[in-house]
């Protein structure tokens, strides 16, 4: 459970997110809403990339504010990126391998575990390919694999369905939905594609100019009226 | 510690230094807040250009300001000539890349020094202005016109820089461009045309420069190739920002440097300053932050 | 679980993590293998003293371009003061070799730390800054660096911490390990501690620290998200190859017996940094091109009475060709252009082969 209490981050004169209060219960949860509403920025305070102007993040009892940042991937915040960052130059293997080897977890489980993530992908790709080699949905994957390699507790994926074509989208969502149960950890999805999220989100927040407009089951939550209004502007 | 007295020629000659450092410095941060390059050439196009003049007067037999002019002219004509074949190909990378590309500069233009006026063999040459002879007295201290020139250079070009870049068609842009290039090309500033005159002021200064230095310290290529380090000093300590901050501190660089000099201890050390007032100026300044470089904010 | 996947499982025993090397990597170890042997037995015996002097520079300066390959390349730090370091290097060896009898490898090793030891407290407070303002302190610091050591000069057997007296009138040599005086064997003794060096940085890119710095150069977010503490890798890699450099000071003092601070200029650190970009900071071969370019290509000039201002001229114009298309350097783009070159070549040779009434022809 991800309890967000009064997070405030301000740049400058845009205050990006203000006063968002949400509490994350269990399994995937979506997290939509326009674009500059503070999804990306959200995640980059959780990452520990920008700190906030006020509130606190309690994840499953531990504060997570007071961790530094690569502190916090070691205790099992993965993220993933809109524009996708897995290292080029590195195979398959090695990408999510760095993962796992820093974080808490030791060297004899390494191998298994890595094969473990990138299987559970369904990336049908051998593991020792370089990943400048492949495609950007196989990249995406990879990406994936290193966020659920080990023992994750915070998923944080946003936008992986971002330029793909249907049919992997549609793969990455059955991925994505089974994240929970594979791993245990809690998933963070945002994205603007509504299909991907009603697809693995069960419960979903939306934003708008940083501030939590609503929440709740999925389904509900997309029939919202200002949830509606937030996107389409008010006439 | 010797007597006051002895320090009281450094003074005036400290000054002169800072002058043409600051001078120098000022040439510096215009161009890279322009062009985000950080020319490291700097130093060398200042010694080409004396080189040629020292030859133009001595070998050739040509009257003094025809050399001078000669050497601001081909140091212009050098930097410019840089800018506009290098600059669009680097123009998007990283300030690091750009500085690191005018070293090559550097290296190409210490080669020709070094190939067409050779050190070895002992001939020590000497760059001497009109000026040098003369002077007055204050409080004592002797003072040649070269020194106030240098001194009124680095004054007069802070300042005129400084007015320039605020109340100019030409400066505004260059502000502009220092915040954000393509944006400002949107805006229908012609982007090249200000980038050239920045990349030619630069250069005319170091030309100036070169030959105050020449005069002042030694006309020797290595040792004016590499005394743009103590403008870098300056321009680090501004954080390649404010001109006022770069001339004040190669004021005080140029003072230290040579007001160690009576001290028996220190004097050996002295050149020494410049690298140790920007070390120590950049860790002081960065305690807080981690310092990105301005215009390539992530 | 996808084919490949399990193909990958069945293949590998699980207790270990190994990969079966494939062929373009057996054939490139064999060619690495094959040249090191010629560098070691023949090279000395082909070439006159002069050249063998030669070599033994390129095998230290190797040492130095392999220490900032690995900073520029792996890391993104550009040292604009290599030389200084390689001076400490040389001052710490020399100090120990005339204070001590110790063994020439111990000296080296811990000329070696002493560096690494210097490096480090340096890289403590300047690695806070990036880029540019990294890459200009770590000048600043050269610079410090060379005014005092042409102030304290370097040991030439004298006492007290600084070693040296001023007042020598026969300044004894500094001494070579006692199996390698000649210098054939000195040589021979430069190239194996240089393939030493390699081996240690080959090490370091396989495994952990390798990857974490692959890592941080294409992008530090995504490091940081996979956890890897930033900071501590740059500093790892500003302790090896400071190291690295210290080394091969103390091999150079060995080489040179006579240490003057006009060794190490300003420009050194320069010229260094454009033959290592040359070369080509991605592979270890680069390093070993930067040094052939740094030290066989001036003695060569040298020797055929050409002034070696052509090649400072020649590393200038490379640094701008290097930066403005081919990031990866020679080292990168020439066995690319002889790999095109070969296979216009095959295709030349099969057309000419079918002949006129080929197919098609």
């Amino acid at each position: 459970m991800i309890e967000v209490d009064g997070l405030t981050v301000r740049y400058g004169g845009v205050t990006s997110l203000d006063a968002m209060s949400l509490t994350f219960e269990q399994g995937t949860c979506g997290l939509i809403g326009p674009n500059g509403a503070g999804k990306t920025t959200f995640f980059n305070v959780l990452s520990g990339f920008v700190r906030p102007a006020a509130g606190a993040v309690r994840a499953f009892g531990v504060d997570l504010l007071s961790m530094a940042h690569y502190r916090r991937a070691r205790w099992g915040v993965r993220r993933t990126f809109q524009t996708e960052q897995a290292i080029e130059e590195l195979s398959v293997f090695d990408n999510v391998a760095m993962v796992h080897e820093h974080s808490r977890l030791g060297g004899a489980s390494r191998r298994a575990d890595v094969l473990d993530a990138i299987t559970f992908t369904g990336l049908d790709a051998d593991p020792e390919t370089k990943v400048r080699t492949l495609g950007a949905g196989q990249r995406r994957l990879v990406e994936v694999a290193r966020a659920v390699v080990g023992r994750p507790r915070l998923v944080l994926l946003d936008e992986p369905a971002a330029g793909l074509p249907d049919e992997e989208t549609s793969h990455l969502a059955e991925v994505i939905r089974r994240i929970p149960e594979h791993t245990g950890a809690l998933a963070i999805l945002v994205d603007h594609d509504m299909s991907l999220v009603s697809a693995c989100c069960a419960t979903t927040a939306v934003l708008d100019f940083g501030k939590l407009i609503a929440s709740g089951p999925t389904a509900a939550v997309l029939r919202d009226d200002a949830v509606i209004r937030a996107y389409l502007g008010v006439a | 510690m010797p007597p006051w007295v002895d320090f009281e020629p450094f003074i005036v000659s400290g000054l002169a230094l800072g002058g043409v450092y600051a001078l120098s410095g000022v040439g510096l941060v215009v161009l890279y807040r322009a062009t985000g390059v950080l020319y490291l050439a700097f130093g060398a196009i200042g010694a080409l250009g004396a080189l040629i003049a020292w030859s133009l007067t001595t070998r050739a037999g040509a009257p003094g300001w025809a050399g001078w002019l000669v050497c601001v002219a081909v140091a212009g004509a050098v930097t410019l000539g840089y800018g506009l074949l290098f600059g669009p190909a680097l123009a998007r990378r990283d300030p690091l890349i750009k500085a690191v590309a005018t070293i090559g500069l550097t290296l190409i233009l210490y080669g020709v020094m070094d190939l067409l006026w050779t050190t070895s063999g002992g001939q020590a040459r000497s760059l001497t202005l009109p000026t040098d002879n003369g002077g007055f007295t204050v409080a004592q201290i002797q003072v040649t016109w070269t020194q106030v020139i240098a001194l009124a250079a680095g004054v007069v070009l802070t300042v005129g820089t400084g007015t320039f870049l605020r109340f100019t068609k030409l400066g505004t842009a260059m502000r502009a461009m220092a915040n954000d290039r393509d944006i400002t090309a949107t805006l229908g500033v012609p982007v090249r045309r200000v980038e050239a005159a920045a990349w030619l002021g630069c250069g005319i200064l170091g030309g100036i420069a070169g030959l105050l230095l020449a005069d002042l310290v030694a006309l020797d290529a290595t040792t004016l190739t590499f005394l743009v380090i103590s403008s870098l000093a300056a321009v680090l300590i501004a954080r390649l920002r404010s001109i006022t901050v770069t001339f004040v501190a190669a004021i005080v660089i140029g003072l230290l440097h040579d007001l160690l000099t009576p001290i028996a201890s220190l004097t050996s050390y002295r050149d020494m300053t410049p690298f140790v007032i920007a070390a120590i100026g950049l860790l002081v300044l960065s305690r807080h932050q981690v310092m990105t470089q301005s215009r390539e904010e992530a | 679980m996808s084919g490949t996947v399990r193909a990958t499982l069945e293949r590998a025993s699980p207790a270990r993590i190994a990969r079966r090397p494939t062929r373009p990597q057996l054939i490139k170890a064999s060619v690495t293998t094959v040249l090191l042997l010629f560098a070691f037995f023949a090279l000395p015996e082909l070439l006159s003293l002069y050249y063998i002097d030669t070599m033994t520079q390129v095998a230290v300066y190797s040492m130095v371009t392999l220490a900032l390959g690995l900073l520029v390349g792996r890391v993104g730090l550009f040292s604009l003061g290599q030389a200084a370091v390689l001076a400490i290097g040389a001052w710490a060896a020399a100090r120990l070799l005339f204070a001590t009898t110790q063994p020439y490898p111990l000296v080296l090793l811990e000329a070696g730390l002493i560096t690494m030891v210097a490096g480090l407290l340096i890289g403590l407070p300047a690695l806070r800054l990036r880029g540019l303002y990294l890459a200009l302190i770590t000048l600043m610091l050269a610079g410090s660096i060379t005014v005092v050591l042409a102030t304290v000069n370097f040991p030439n057997g004298g006492h007290g911490f600084l070693g040296y007296n001023g007042g020598l009138l026969h300044i004894p040599p500094i001494r070579r390990p006692s199996i390698a005086a000649s210098d054939p064997a000195y040589y021979r003794f430069s190239v194996v501690i240089a393939i030493v060096m390699f081996a240690l940085v080959l090490a370091h890119i396989k495994t952990k620290p390798g990857r974490a710095w692959a890592a941080i150069r294409q992008s530090e977010p995504a490091a940081l998200a996979a956890g890897i503490n930033i900071w501590f890798y740059k500093l790892w890699a500003f302790a090896l190859a400071s190291f690295i450099t210290g080394v091969a000071g103390g091999v150079l003092a060995g080489a040179i017996h006579y240490l003057y601070s006009i060794n190490f200029p300003t420009q050194d650190s320069i010229t260094l940094l454009a033959v290592t970009l040359m070369g080509g900071v991605f592979s270890l071969w680069g390093a070993v091109v930067a040094g052939l370019l740094y030290q066989f290509l001036p003695a060569l000039l040298n020797n055929w009475g050409v002034s070696a201002d052509w090649l400072i001229i020649l590393f200038g114009l490379g640094v701008l060709q290097v930066l403005t298309t081919a990031p990866a350097g020679l080292a990168d783009q020439v066995p690319r252009d002889l790999r095109r070159l070969g296979h216009l070549l095959g295709t030349r040779i099969r057309r000419f082969r079918r002949g006129p009434g080929g197919d098609g022809a």
